[in-house]
């Protein structure tokens, strides 16, 4: 074993300090196991410096828009170089959360209700005097306004009434082209891990459970240490957590992903599991939840880089 | 089924109430994404240190090491060299203020003296009066001494006196413990308080008897009008805060205070509890650098460079910007401050620019309570010319994008049209 593994981090996008971070980790895990390791922050010489260095694999530990969306993908299959986490498909339905909720639905997969709005009904076409059917539409306030494709939950505002609902969609719009208005479901958060295992059977890891002390997760919440609290497993009877799990997998299979996923959902006070959104890249920080589910699990955040990275290896053979 | 909860921090319950109001910020992160080499950076406010000759330096340097080598890497005195200080009463002749060695204190940067004035005067819950926006480092250097801030509005003149004096009626005599202003080329706002107001200030914190503190760290670089005296030029008891970042260079930390002899003495046991000393090697540096005349040259340079990117951004602004935007006219300093509708929330909007290759700073970092969302701060200082005008022009398209949103809601009804101007 002494394959040579580039690990791809940074890039231009808004997640790009915390891609940086979980990239550094992701190298320092790398070289402990022995593989040769090249740092990649994604700049124009990106594709020269894989076709000069030819590696055997890449590591994927971009987050957000092009590393998450299936660009980078796209590029690493024409360059034929194997990646870690899931295709070119599963990664642009999971990153459109507009789009990966119609699959959802679709497969009889429990998802809270919701609308979408491009910038361009906005502008072209008037949407915004009907935003009085937003209500009705997906069963009242409060709803969670966000864009359909960001990560970090950047941009993403919880309304509680109609006066901020304008607003709120402003914000959205200015990450993307496309937001989305969804019901609020008040209850436990969670984010269940999936990894495939050796023999490409999805393992689902323990669920984590997030209670932000603001009430919502949003990038504060997220990467300032105390400002949520985290459980795992998460505090779910054993029906429950039989549910979740299985709910996990089945969306895993459904958006097509391999090797590893990050389902978001939360549980309302009655046991009932509504998915949020799926995550192809998810974060290997210090507080990333993917890493902190597999220690729940007894595997190490060493083993953890080691099985994606050898399982994408063994697939190319 | 155990269930654990996670532990990242195992001091967080520890840590005192004051650290709890810092947050991990989007926007900061917005700023670690803006690292592209075509990206034009409006956000900050560094000085173009690239046309300090660095000869002038080096020689500076070698000379304070080569003919006071000792006294340079030694531990120096609380208050400062008296040769450096010397440099600063002389600096401040020439902008009218005539004070003695005796009358100040040298500090690391004007910052750290922000932060001593915090300590010396702030109890938690104190109220302490600010320009509304204000320096962002002082509001940081502040809040860490829990106070409660009330923040004036500007206009075209400086801080409206006229709301200081009500709000002053409002919380009654000594009803706080300080006035903080930034009277020429104020940061955020690059606005400055007209000689009028800077009488109508001082005789009301006369009435009030509160204390003036000023800072000052712009006042050389003014571009065109007149200079006007410093309040502390006019009144003995002002606070007066100045800085060698913005004539000289920020990299050797080096800023004064003046004071009145009493605040200065309690200064003074702060300034030796926060660091006993500042850097001897750094003042020593200065004070050659200050010995040779070229230095006067050197700023000559610098203000005629700022001036011209001031120029080229107004022109740009003029030319690019929406209908719906204003913005205030510096005569000197670093920034522009512009104002949007309310409603438009410019912190997200940043997200927007930064993948069109261009920051700002969003303007409720500049302000303790929220507000400033629709507003924002163009820093002239560090681009070149061209580079400013193409910035300017990616950024108009940026907003002139979200208001064609905002107008749509607004037309819908789903937005108010007015321009709610929540600074009166």
């Amino acid at each position: 074993m002494n394959e040579k593994i580039a690990v791809l981090m940074g890039g231009q996008s808004l997640e790009r300090e915390v891609s940086l971070m979980s990239g550094k980790r992701v190298c320092d895990a790398l070289e402990a196991e022995g593989y040769r390791v090249l740092a990649l922050d994604v700049t124009s010489d990106l594709t020269a410096t894989l076709r000069s260095e030819r590696p055997d694999a890449v590591y994927i530990a971009l987050h957000g828009k092009f590393g998450e969306d299936g660009t980078v993908q796209e590029l690493l299959e024409f360059l034929g170089i194997p990646y870690t986490g899931p295709g070119v498909v599963a990664s642009a339905l999971a990153w459109d959360k507009a789009l990966s909720k119609r699959l959802f639905v679709a497969d009889g997969v429990p998802t809270p209700a919701w609308v979408t709005f491009t910038a361009a009904a906005f502008k072209q076409m008037g949407a915004a005097t009907a935003l009085d059917l937003v209500p009705e539409a997906v069963g009242g306030f409060p709803v969670v306004v966000k864009p359909s494709k960001q990560g970090s939950a950047l941009g993403l505002t919880k309304v509680d009434d109609a006066s901020g609902l304008a607003e709120a969609l402003l914000t959205a719009l200015s990450y993307g082209d496309t937001a989305i208005v969804e019901k609020w479901v008040d209850g436990r958060e969670l984010a269940v891990s999936v990894v495939d295992d050796p023999q490409g059977d999805a393992r689902v890891f323990p669920p984590v459970e997030m209670e932000p002390k603001s009430g919502l997760f949003d990038f504060s919440a997220m990467y300032t240490q105390g400002e949520t609290d985290y459980y795992v497993p998460a505090r779910l009877d054993a029906a429950t957590t039989e549910a979740v799990t299985g709910l996990a997998a089945r969306v895993h299979r459904l958006l097509g992903c391999e090797r590893v996923s990050r389902v978001d959902m939360v549980v309302d006070p009655s046991g009932r599991p509504y998915v949020l959104e799926v995550n192809t890249s998810p974060g290997m920080t210090e507080t990333s939840l993917l890493p902190m589910a597999a220690a729940a699990e007894g595997i190490g955040f060493q083993e953890l880089v080691a099985h994606l990275v050898r399982s994408t290896l063994e697939a190319a053979r | 089924m155990g269930t654990a909860r996670v532990v990242f921090d195992r001091w967080s319950d520890r840590y005192a109430q004051r650290m709890a109001d810092v947050r991990s910020s989007a926007v900061r992160d917005l700023f670690a994404a803006a690292t592209r080499p075509d990206m034009i950076s409006f956000s900050g406010g560094m000085p173009e240190i690239r046309r300090v000759p660095i000869d002038s330096v080096i020689n500076a340097t070698a000379s304070a090491l080569r003919d006071s080598g000792t006294e340079a890497l030694q531990y120096g005195s609380s208050e400062g060299r008296p040769k450096i200080r010397q440099v600063v009463v002389d600096l401040m002749g020439e902008i009218g203020v005539r004070v003695k060695a005796d009358d100040l204190v040298i500090t690391a940067g004007a910052q750290q003296a922000l932060d001593l004035v915090a300590k010396i005067f702030i109890d938690p819950g104190d109220v302490i009066i600010t320009e509304g926006p204000t320096y962002l480092g002082a509001l940081q250097a502040f809040s860490a001494y829990q106070p409660n801030v009330v923040c004036i509005p500007m206009d075209a003149e400086g801080m409206r006196t006229d709301i200081l004096a009500a709000e002053l009626k409002r919380l009654g005599p000594r009803g706080a413990k300080f006035i903080y202003t930034i009277p020429n080329f104020q940061n955020p706002a690059g606005v400055t308080l007209t000689p009028q107001r800077r009488r109508e200030l001082l005789d009301l914190a006369r009435e009030y008897d509160i204390p003036v503190i000023e800072d000052d760290p712009y006042g050389r670089l003014r571009f065109e009008g007149g200079h006007c005296l410093p309040l502390r030029a006019l009144d003995d008891e002002v606070i007066y805060l100045g800085t060698f970042s913005k004539i000289f260079a920020p990299g050797l930390r080096l800023g004064w205070v003046i004071a009145p002899r009493p605040i200065l003495a309690k200064f003074l046991l702060a300034k030796q509890a926060a660091d006993l000393c500042g850097s001897a090697f750094a003042q020593t540096t200065a004070e050659r650098y200050f010995a040779d005349t070229r230095w006067r040259r050197v700023l000559q340079d610098l203000t005629r460079a700022y001036a011209e990117r001031r120029d080229a951004m107004i022109e740009a602004l003029s030319e690019h910007f929406p209908a719906e935007a204003s913005w205030t006219a510096p005569e000197g300093g670093f920034f522009v401050w512009v104002e949007m509708p309310a409603f438009l929330d410019l912190k997200s909007i940043l997200a927007e620019a930064v993948e069109r290759g261009v920051t700002y700073v969003p303007g409720d970092a500049f302000f303790p309570d929220g507000r400033g969302r629709n507003c924002m701060r163009l820093g002239f200082c560090y681009a070149e010319p061209d580079a400013i005008r193409e910035g300017i022009r990616r950024l108009a398209e940026v907003l002139e994008d979200r208001l064609e949103l905002y107008r749509a809601f607004a037309a819908a009804g789903a937005l108010p049209t007015v321009d709610a101007d929540e600074r009166g």
